[in-house]
């Protein structure tokens, strides 16, 4: 339950899900709109992790 | 295909439907007629409400001398009842040293601004700047 990469899959699949209700309308909108947001969320925060790899904690 | 609607809007005086909007997550969607909205925007932000509690997270209050603890405690008190109610049966006190504390912290906060974008969403709705 506390592996980092599960929780954060989860919390993009929450907001992609809201964001894909809360903004669109159709159905078939909503689920593009939902790959795009859960896509964006998870590959942004892995590469977002590797471009903070280089540099030092402290 | 667009949601049925049942109408409902002048139920409640908008002021009044924001607030219950605020308190329980998809009861203003609820009131104005979008039930198949408020049913999935009811279950993500309460799924999220509860793993955040379950992973150690802490539903922060402001502390002096910590600004950003001010915009914590708007998201925190943004999840309405879910906060009062944790709050009242001592949960969400947060453990710092829990490997999950951080993420904990991050759902609890995430439940709390989506419930506070449902308000907005109600206000659109009851002021007729989005139709459906």
């Amino acid at each position: 339950m506390v592996d980092h990469l599960t929780l954060m899959v989860l919390d993009a699949l929450l907001i992609a899900v809201f964001f894909s209700f809360l903004w669109k309308r159709e159905k078939r909108e909503r689920m593009m709109y939902f790959w795009k947001v859960f896509g964006a969320l998870v590959l942004g925060a892995i590469v977002l992790g590797w471009l903070m790899y280089p540099f030092p904690r402290s | 295909m667009p949601e049925r609607r049942d109408g409902g809007a002048a139920a409640f005086p908008l002021p009044v439907l924001m607030v219950l909007a605020w308190l329980v997550p998809g009861l203003g969607h609820m009131l104005v007629g979008r039930r198949s909205r408020a049913v999935v925007f009811f279950v993500v932000v309460v799924i999220a409400f509860l793993l955040g509690i379950t992973l150690d997270g802490e539903l922060i209050l402001p502390h002096a001398g910590d600004p950003l603890s001010y915009l914590a405690a708007i998201a925190s008190v943004g999840n309405g009842v879910l906060f009062f109610v944790a709050h009242a049966v001592g949960l969400g006190q947060g453990v710092v040293t829990s490997p999950a504390y951080e993420f904990g912290n991050t759902f609890l906060l995430t439940a709390g601004m989506m419930n506070m974008l449902l308000v907005l969403d109600v206000h659109d709705i009851g002021t007729g700047k989005k139709d459906w």
